[in-house]
């Protein structure tokens, strides 16, 4: 399976850099994060719960692996999921560029999709991993927009 | 022999349904034993992967959780299965056997094959075990499209092999290439038949029971084939054959995937009852049957037909490859079907026909209903629709100028069929079948008048009309028992499974002809080894054919011992004698008779003496083992109408003629006829299991992978023509897998009929209503 977009924040791309390898806010905004924990510089490890279709609040278990990282301009995620109903795995490359004082981010991930997520969710798979990954991707945006704001609100303080 | 009362041949209603429609009858799921512990299987998410580890420590501590086995636990148990079909032998045959071990130990080859196996108090206990386990699966790139499979370098589903190339036959007759130089047209196409799910109503299961008291293990078992797995149970467990009992009890429909020996569950099960002295039970749910369960089949044919320009057929060649899915203990048995059932109806001079079976990381291909027939014959309408079209023929036309004569019987095709056997055509007279099919479906007046007129009204009509056989009937042989009881009542006994197919009518019906007793008075026994313990089982549809002339044998000899001690209690001129009505009478005097209960007794002396070589009781066992099969036909025509926007087809009317021989019961056969339609409709436009680049199903379950409705398949009207086999005293065909075996051609006739588009060719099957709009845009392209 295939997902690739692009999206755009508000703030610059060391800001928007900031916030994707920031484990905390990750979890707070990607739905259905129930943890996720830096365990080495480049390595995260976590709980994620999903529905799709039939199957509902599906729990694996995740390790992602960051490399090539090129701060703050791109990295390439490798993620490793697993649990009871299934796996998913594959890589995912990110790219930041500067746009109209923002960022524009744009996001390709190839991943294999296998069990029974694949087997009885295949038709909503699409849909769900698109939906999910949108409303993350709002999240973050409004953390991002709350973090710059703040920031102001420190540098007038200063 | 049949006596007065006729049975056979009357459409008597089936005797099993009381049971079945009252709820009386006793299914696997219905075992309930005390202290029955439930089992579910880990099974793996990848379709090829190395198991590096497995931590099962989690699953064992859980309450309620009795045991939890991996393939480590299974020690010396752990082997690879048999391979059940020897290969057929075609001179020059390649053949790699690779069959599959209870529980993956190293490798896993396809998604759903079994890492472990839990035993817990409840099914809910053993399903939430699961969850508890961790299992250390390194992926590996998945071996999924067939020609990929072949290329150098390809991974390889069995790396001791060195190759994916499963096995590869040539079977030749008369000179292909001089016809192909002497022929007017030559068409060739690339043909794509893709996989199915027999989808049975009944999932499988087990319940086995080791009682360590009688030191006996009775297995409840969804198979087609008791026998068989009793002695292959008793040879795995180190017992002693007359330890293990089988019951194949009801079943909700076996169509193949159930006569596979032995799936891992029906081995482990009763293992691990031996181990825990209880009994255990194991359902397969509907999402695991899609893995677990073996499947129908891919295939991808190159072929091509030469004619010459009156249309007459000059020979076929086509090369094919055919998809075992990951092992193949099944031997060569599809694709030699599909070989020879390529042939069809017709006087195919020359023929050359190379099959290549490959490996890949999908769930085991064994039959399925039709079992590689139905590809065969794909093929072969298809080219002659092809070569009509190209000919300016009537499909119909071409059909009737290449059909074997009555004369033409017994036919030898020349090459091998399933049962290592020569392809020999017992019997036939397939003329009549075809114009009688153009007859029902108003063939002419509907391309003359109704689909104009359609057309003109925007609608578009059209009509198919293909012709099949179907071998049937094979080996080695099948037994019955028929006792007449003392109270009266006649028991039969065979060891054939059923699956619902009415052989406790048709059985009952050839032994109440020749005993002359009522059908209702018969008890009939199937699938039970304490019963009867020799026979092969429900398959190539053979109940009827083999079993059944058992039974017919078996009655023969109880009469023959019936008329032996009527004459001596009779008395003088006692030789002619009629059975009727449950009595034994003289014929002509009708004072002189005596009920056959009587004779039962008479023949069980409580004291005095007999005849050296006496044996007791009105009680006979025969067997029954024909040359070769005896090969049914018939001619299938439907009139579809397509939806030139949504393409969606709806298939207005179905009309089967067919020869399945000497008909015992015609309602059961239309039964029969009725339910493969309902089969072939389903694998024509439904039914289509899809897979990824990475081996994983993505359509298993009932949702996705759609079945036909009630809505979707018409009553079939039907017609039935008996040319009796030779190869049996009933002179009886098989008839199961019919209805199912060319409706996919008929479908794709009909369909192009319809559309009327010279740029639109049906070279694949399943459609879809997708997939059928994707043809018609690219057809009209071409048009363009």
């Amino acid at each position: 399976m295939i997902v690739e977009g692009t999206y755009s924040f508000t703030g610059r791309p060391q800001a928007v850099w900031d916030l994707l390898l920031d484990p905390t806010v990750i979890a707070k905004s990607m739905p259905g994060t129930k943890e996720l924990v830096r365990t080495a510089p480049d390595r995260y490890q976590g709980k994620m719960q999903v529905t799709v279709g039939p199957i509902t609040a599906a729990e694996f278990a995740v390790e992602i692996a960051l490399s090539d990282l090129e701060p703050p301009q791109r990295f390439v995620m490798t993620i490793d999921g697993t649990g009871r109903f299934g796996f998913t795995r594959g890589r995912a490359r990110v790219d930041l560029q500067p746009e109209n004082g923002g960022t524009r981010m744009a996001y390709h991930a190839d991943l294999q999709v296998g069990g029974k997520i694949a087997s009885v969710g295949q038709r909503l798979l699409d849909m769900v991993s698109r939906a999910l990954l949108r409303s993350g991707l709002q999240a973050l945006s409004r953390e991002l927009e709350e973090r710059l704001a703040q920031d102001g609100r420190t540098e007038e303080a200063g | 022999m049949t006596g007065a009362a006729g049975w056979i041949g009357r459409s008597v209603p089936r005797t099993e349904d009381l049971r079945l429609l009252t709820g009386r009858a006793l299914f696997v799921d219905d075992v309930h034993l005390p202290g029955l512990l439930h089992v579910a299987f880990l099974r793996s998410d990848h379709a090829h992967a190395r198991l590096r580890g497995l931590d099962v420590s989690a699953a064992r501590r859980r309450p309620g959780v009795v045991a939890v086995y991996t393939a480590a636990d299974l020690g010396d148990y752990w082997r690879t299965g048999p391979v059940l079909v020897q290969p057929v032998p075609v001179p020059g045959v390649v053949f790699h056997a690779a069959t599959q071990a209870p529980l993956v130990r190293d490798k896993v080859r396809h998604c759903g094959e079994p890492l472990a196996m839990v035993v817990a108090e409840s099914r809910y206990v053993a399903e939430d075990a699961l969850a508890d386990m961790v299992a250390d699966l390194e992926p590996l790139p998945a071996v999924v499209d067939l020609e990929a499979a072949l290329a150098p370098g390809a991974p390889l589903v069995h790396e001791s092999l060195g190759t994916n190339l499963a096995a590869h036959a040539v079977q030749r007759k008369g000179d292909y290439d001089a016809a192909r130089a002497a022929a007017d047209l030559v068409v060739s196409r690339r043909f794509r038949y893709d996989r199915g799910a027999a989808a049975a109503i009944e999932n499988r299961g087990i319940v086995a029971s080791w009682d360590p008291k009688s030191e006996e293990l009775v297995v409840w078992d969804t198979t087609q084939a008791p026998i068989p797995i009793r002695n292959g149970l008793a040879q795995f467990l180190g017992l002693r054959e007359s330890q293990v009992r089988v019951i194949a009890p009801f079943i909700g429909g076996g169509f193949g995937p159930k006569i596979m020996m032995y799936y891992p569950e029906e081995l482990l099960l009763p293992w691990a009852s031996l181990q825990l002295g209880r009994p255990i039970k194991w359902i397969e749910d509907r999402q695991e049957n899609f893995y677990a369960t073996t499947q129908e089949r891919l295939q991808i044919h190159d072929a091509e037909l030469a004619v010459t320009r009156d249309g007459k057929i000059l020979g076929v060649r086509d090369r094919f490859l055919h998809d075992t899915g990951a092992y193949d203990p099944y031997g060569l048995t599809i694709p030699i079907n599909s070989q020879c059932t390529l042939l069809g109806l017709y006087d195919v001079p020359s023929y050359e026909s190379e099959f290549t079976v490959v490996f890949t990381n999908r769930p085991i291909v064994t039959p399925v209903r039709g079992a590689g027939r139905q590809h065969g014959v794909f093929v072969m309408e298809r080219l002659l629709d092809f070569a009509a079209r190209g000919l300016g023929l009537d499909p119909v036309e071409i059909r009737r100028r290449n059909l074997l004569p009555p004369e033409a019987f017994p036919h030898n095709h020349q090459i091998l069929f399933q049962d290592s056997a020569p392809l020999v055509y017992d019997s036939g007279d397939y003329a009549p079948l075809l114009e009688r099919a153009v007859e029902m479906i108003d063939y002419e007046r509907f391309k003359r008048e109704e689909q104009p007129r359609a057309r003109r009204e925007g609608r578009r009509l059209g009509v198919g009309l293909v012709s099949y056989v179907e071998g049937t009937g094979i080996g080695p042989y099948e037994g019955a028992r028929v006792t007449v009881q003392p109270s009266g009542g006649v028991r039969v006994v065979t060891g054939v499974g059923t699956q619902g197919q009415g052989h406790f009518t048709t059985f009952a019906q050839i032994v109440a002809d020749v005993l002359g007793v009522d059908v209702g008075g018969i008890e009939v026994i199937t699938g039970d080894t304490r019963e009867f313990a020799w026979g092969t089982g429900t398959f190539a549809s053979r109940g009827i054919v083999v079993a059944g002339t058992a039974c017919h044998e078996a009655a023969l000899r109880v009469r023959s011992k019936a008329v032996a001690l009527a004459a001596e209690l009779l008395g003088p001129g006692a030789q002619d004698l009629v059975f009727d009505g449950g009595r034994v009478s003289v014929r002509g005097s009708p004072d002189r008779s005596i009920p056959l209960a009587e004779l039962a007794r008479r023949a069980n002396p409580l004291r005095g003496a007999v005849r050296p070589g006496t044996e007791p009781g009105l009680e006979a066992t025969a067997y029954f083992g024909p040359d070769r099969g005896s090969t049914a036909s018939g001619i299938h025509a439907m009139i579809v109408e397509v939806d030139p926007e949504a393409a969606m087809v709806a298939i207005r009317r179905y009309v089967v003629v067919h020869d399945c021989g000497r008909v015992i019961n015609p309602q059961i056969v239309e039964g029969q006829i009725q339910g493969g339609v309902a089969h072939g409709i389903g694998n024509a436009f439904y039914e289509q299991l899809v897979w990824d680049e990475n081996g994983q199903l993505l359509n298993a379950s009932l949702m996705d992978y759609l079945l036909p409705t009630a809505l979707d398949v018409p009553t079939v009207e039907m017609a039935h023509r008996e040319t009796p086999s030779p190869l049996n005293p009933l002179g009886v065909k098989g008839v199961g897998e019919a209805g199912a075996i060319p409706t996919g051609a008929a479908f794709a006739q009909a369909v192009e009929d319809a559309l009327d588009d010279p740029g639109l060719e049906i070279l694949e099957i399943p459609l879809s209503p997708n997939r059928l709009f994707e043809l018609m845009q690219a057809g009209k392209g071409a048009d363009a």
